[in-house]
């Protein structure tokens, strides 16, 4: 294993230490209560006449959104317990991110999702795609077509058509305009919160981490560049590293990479957790995936940067999506994880056959053991899928990479 | 010293006891799950430590593993069943590559490096397909034990063919192959040949020998000539194919009082 270039917090003198911490913990138990304070953000931004726009996927640049003036929010659903609402309509074989979202559409038992003025749906997965048709019976909804080709120019060319067409659709709906100048705006609040994460996250570079990655996954909302995150983030940047946290120390180092683990469906990041791993990087849309780059403030035509920035995702719809492969070497690099963790939802055709180059990378390049967890969002695996964790970590310790 | 190994599986309870200077078996023991899998276990590794007349105090360690490895009392460190297996197999049959575990509710499959340790697994963990479960509800179909279908295989001439992984859809088949006048010795030969065709699917296109099966399942009549068939690899069986989970416990029970 890489173990050069060790990165080792600095010793800071006590009193700060305790502030540091104190505003640590503060910062932490602010995202703990994340959902109510975007629900109090949102309903008051409501009230002042900004339209909510949901969204659903990393595609979707927020930057247009919020230079119409409007307040994009992520609607992900992460409950299994609105799931069987969403079977009435939806085949029981598909993931259960979609079914979820869907079940609190049928439900209506989404607060966001109730006072969304319009989604924007895309075509990053077929599952989603299709759910949204039968959302858009009884809900406004726009439908971005991302191309799937990442290095054809004509594929660029098209996504940035994409993103016009979006501008004027949002501008006719909310009756307003989307000037260079508040594009600009949004893309330098957006770059700032996307630094501030992405600070965070290279806090768990150190040998030492102050977090555990479940509570860097907290750090984080619904609803991007709101002030008061701004803020706490922030502040969690200047103390955490002052924070100790000796009990993580002989923990297993574990990159997760595959799906998103959106909010409500943490249950296998607490599995990796509680058997004695660190899930020091996480790749993917809910962790480092979507802040690993910046739009490029640079470019003189804000819509092009935005493009650019947005169709260079590595989702495993792309094809083929080899900056995933390079993307996880690099971050396996900088990160210096044990063993990867790849996190499969059910029926989520395109992570699960891409996890074939994935394992391929961890086990033939990186040398290091690699675990599949194909899941949903029931319980009822938990303990099946701890066994096989803890196996893993024991051939870590035994020394048996790949 | 003496340590002890305890598998708390998912239909038997198994407990080895070990000189941990020879690493030779000093007694074993097994039991039924029951409803209440912690006390039963406590109890099982009481009564052989007793039989031997040894008390709490001559045991210099317990290893536990298995489902209900961590209900147990009284024991210093858990370890999963797939390093446990390995470990018990590695010890008897030295150089093994793969290793192949049928259980009561799941099966696994062990790639070993050349020291024994654990290179990479494969488990069938979401559904009871090729579990010594599928085998005991399609046996009770056709009226068996599970080692008298095992045995009945031997009289089999062309296996029939089971092709539903779902064991309640399996049983659905087998009614009909049934009332079609399918002989149950084919049937039950057709049952073997599932079982072993999912876990061939579970080792995956490298097959590394040697092969070794293991667990409760090893110990039906036609089962490793069955996974033979399907790898196109020889295939032996391990010696007390029940006892190597907990066998493996006791050997790293032995190298932490070392």
């Amino acid at each position: 294993l890489r173990r050069e270039g060790r990165i080792v917090a600095e010793p800071h003198a006590p009193e700060r230490v305790a502030a540091g911490a104190r505003s640590a913990e503060a910062a932490l138990a602010w995202f703990g209560d994340m959902v109510a304070n975007c629900h109090e953000f949102a309903t008051s931004a409501k009230e002042r006449g900004r339209p909510i726009v949901g969204i659903m996927c990393e595609y979707t640049p927020r930057e247009i959104i919020m230079a119409a003036g409007a307040i994009p929010v992520c609607l992900c659903g992460g409950s299994a317990a609105t799931i069987s609402a969403a079977e009435r309509d939806l085949p029981a074989n598909l993931c259960p991110l979609i079914k979820s979202t869907y079940g609190y559409h049928a439900l209506q038992s989404n607060p966001f999702l109730e006072m969304a003025d319009l989604i924007i749906a895309e075509t990053t997965c077929d599952g989603k795609k299709k759910m949204f048709e039968l959302m858009a019976q009884t809900r406004p909804t726009y439908q971005l077509e991302l191309p799937q080709k990442p290095d054809d120019p004509d594929a660029r060319a098209h996504w940035l058509r994409e993103l016009k067409k979006l501008r004027t659709v949002l501008c006719g709906r909310f009756g307003t305009r989307i000037t260079s100048e508040r594009l600009r705006r949004a893309i330098r609040d957006m770059n700032r919160e996307r630094r501030l994460r992405r600070e965070l996250a290279a806090l768990m570079k150190s040998d030492s981490p102050p977090l555990t990655g479940r509570e860097l996954l907290t750090l984080r909302s619904s609803i991007s560049c709101v002030p008061a995150d701004l803020t706490q983030y922030q502040a969690a940047l200047e103390s955490l590293p002052m924070r100790e946290r000796t009990d993580l120390s002989g923990r297993v180092r574990v990159l997760l990479t595959g799906v998103p683990t959106v909010y409500g469906a943490e249950r296998v990041a607490d599995i990796i957790e509680d058997r004695g791993g660190l899930i020091v990087c996480q790749e993917n849309c809910t962790g480092l995936k979507p802040i690993l780059d910046d739009v490029d403030e640079a470019v003189s035509d804000p819509m092009t940067a935005i493009a650019d920035k947005y169709f260079a995702l590595h989702c495993s719809v792309m094809t083929k999506n080899n900056r995933r492969i390079d993307a996880l070497r690099r971050l396996a690099a900088e990160y210096r994880p044990e063993c990867v963790i790849e996190l499969i939802w059910q029926a989520c055709l395109t992570y699960d056959v891409e996890s074939y180059f994935v394992r391929r990378l961890v086990e033939d390049e990186l040398g290091i053991p690699y675990l599949r967890i194909e899941t949903d969002y029931s319980p009822s695996d938990s303990e099946r899928i701890a066994v096989r964790v803890e196996a893993v970590y024991e051939t870590v310790r035994a020394g048996g990479a790949g | 010293v003496i340590v002890a190994g305890v598998d708390a599986g998912a239909r038997a309870i198994k407990v080895v006891l070990l000189d941990a200077d020879s690493r030779g078996i000093v007694a074993s023991g097994v039991t039924d799950q029951g409803v209440d899998p912690g006390r039963r276990a406590a109890e099982l590794l009481g009564c052989v430590r007793s039989d031997q007349g040894l008390t709490r105090e001559h045991i210099g360690g317990t290893v536990a593993t298995g489902y209900a490895r961590n209900a147990i009392e009284g024991i210093d460190t858990t370890i999963t069943e797939i390093t446990c297996h390995a470990r018990g197999v590695s010890h008897l049959l030295p150089g093994t590559r793969t290793v192949i575990e049928i259980g009561g509710q799941d099966s696994k499959v062990l790639h070993l490096d050349g020291r024994g340790v654990v290179r990479d697994f494969a488990m069938n963990d979401r559904c009871a397909a090729g579990s010594g479960r599928f085998l005991e509800v399609l046996a009770s179909r056709l009226g068996l034990g599970i080692q008298a279908l095992g045995e009945m295989t031997a009289q089999s001439r062309q296996p029939a063919p089971i092709n539903s992984t779902c064991v309640v859809f399996a049983e659905t088949e087998i009614t009909g192959l049934l009332a079609t006048g399918a002989a149950p010795a084919d049937i039950a030969a057709g049952v073997l040949m599932s079982i072993a065709s999912r876990v061939a699917t579970l080792v995956g296109s490298k097959v590394v020998t040697p092969v070794v099966l293991t667990g409760g399942v090893a110990l039906i009549p036609g089962m490793a000539s069955a996974l033979q068939q399907s790898l196109g690899q020889p295939v032996s069986v391990a010696p007390d194919p029940q006892f190597t989970g907990a066998l493996g416990a006791a050997l790293l029970a032995a190298e932490r009082v070392a």
